[in-house]
């Protein structure tokens, strides 16, 4: 196909008179992007009570109720293991603890690891992302320890020993 | 009429390939589970959230999760070894796309995803999602994997303190 002087001319003229339109869908484009990023990356800050458990067991109830005295050794081996830790906050939400205090690691960080089943206190940022609560932890403001005894109706969880 | 039967065979056994690879997961029978293959990023959960972002996703030190080419982000939690995430599994492809088959779990508590197989982009191979396993073996020789568990050192050393229950003293006996 051959094209004439006015062809371009015309063709020109019209992209000319899309720009506007052009303009219009990219800010919105760029708009929504920048919506999602600013959503994603802006935290939320709260305190949360509540429990340290192992979140793989408490979520999928493979254990049951994966909580309390019954289930810390089976806590403690996921946490070793590398499955993330959260705390399960006395609003019966859970919270995938991404960071401790000053502590730049989150898989099997002995700091995690050794706070297992504790009951806590804890000041940090709260993000929320497609169906999960990320919580950056960067005080402790109070440990109480293991106060959830339930092994005395439960047992040990799993294999009884 | 060989031809014909020959070529059953092989429409066959290819179909039989493709349905087996297709839905290849291990189900566990999970309230909300499916399995499911996902084309993702693999990231540094921590990093993507936050900006703190150490280099190589933390070299295995932090939680890994898969960034979906729409922008959602779910967290691997879980691999194929018995009590053990899916970090060791995805830290050798920080940063790029990788083809992963297990269970996205969407509980109304938290959405997490657990990889059973990791697909090589180079071959097309599917690899199981067991390396935090074959780590703790090399690095625990003598030991039998299938009671990492009970032969951890780590564990030992947190259960010698603290107990199986996690309060010093504090025994459980079965009546």
């Amino acid at each position: 196909m051959i094209s004439t002087v006015s062809d371009v001319f015309h063709s020109s003229l019209r992209k000319l008179k899309l720009l506007p339109v052009g303009f219009v869908v990219a800010a919105g484009v760029l708009s929504s992007f920048w919506t999602a990023a600013v959503a994603a990356t802006a935290p939320q800050r709260v305190q949360i009570e509540g429990e340290i458990i192992d979140t793989w067991c408490y979520v999928t109830e493979i254990m049951g109720d994966a909580q309390g005295t019954a289930h810390h050794l089976c806590a403690v081996w996921c946490a070793i293991g590398g499955i993330p830790v959260s705390i399960l906050g006395d609003d019966g939400q859970v919270y995938m603890v991404l960071r401790v205090e000053s502590e730049d690691t989150n898989v099997a960080n002995p700091t995690i690891v050794n706070i297992q089943t504790h009951k806590v206190v804890v000041d940090g940022d709260l993000y929320e992302r497609d169906g999960v609560k990320y919580l950056f932890v960067d005080q402790v403001a109070d440990d109480k320890g293991v106060v959830n005894l339930n092994h005395e109706d439960y047992g040990i969880i799993p294999f009884g020993e | 009429m060989k031809a014909l039967s020959k070529l059953l065979v092989t429409s066959v056994f290819s179909l039989s390939v493709a349905l087996g690879t297709a839905h290849a997961a291990n189900e566990w029978g999970i309230e909300h589970e499916e399995a499911k293959e996902l084309d993702g990023k693999v990231v540094d959960l921590a990093c993507e959230l936050s900006g703190n972002c150490p280099s190589n996703c933390g070299d295995g030190k932090r939680q890994l999760g898969l960034l979906l080419p729409d922008g959602t982000l779910y967290p691997v939690v879980k691999g194929g070894t018995n009590f053990a995430g899916g970090t060791d599994d995805l830290i050798g492809q920080c940063g790029k796309m990788v083809h992963v088959d297990g269970l996205l779990i969407k509980d109304p508590l938290m959405t997490i995803y657990f990889v059973q197989r990791v697909r090589s982009e180079e071959t097309g191979e599917w690899s199981k999602a067991n390396q935090w396993g074959k780590n703790w073996k090399a690095a625990n020789p003598g030991k039998k994997l299938g009671r990492w568990f009970r032969e951890d050192p780590r564990v030992a050393k947190i259960v010698e303190k603290s107990g199986k229950l996690g309060i010093p003293g504090l025994v459980y006996v079965e009546e």
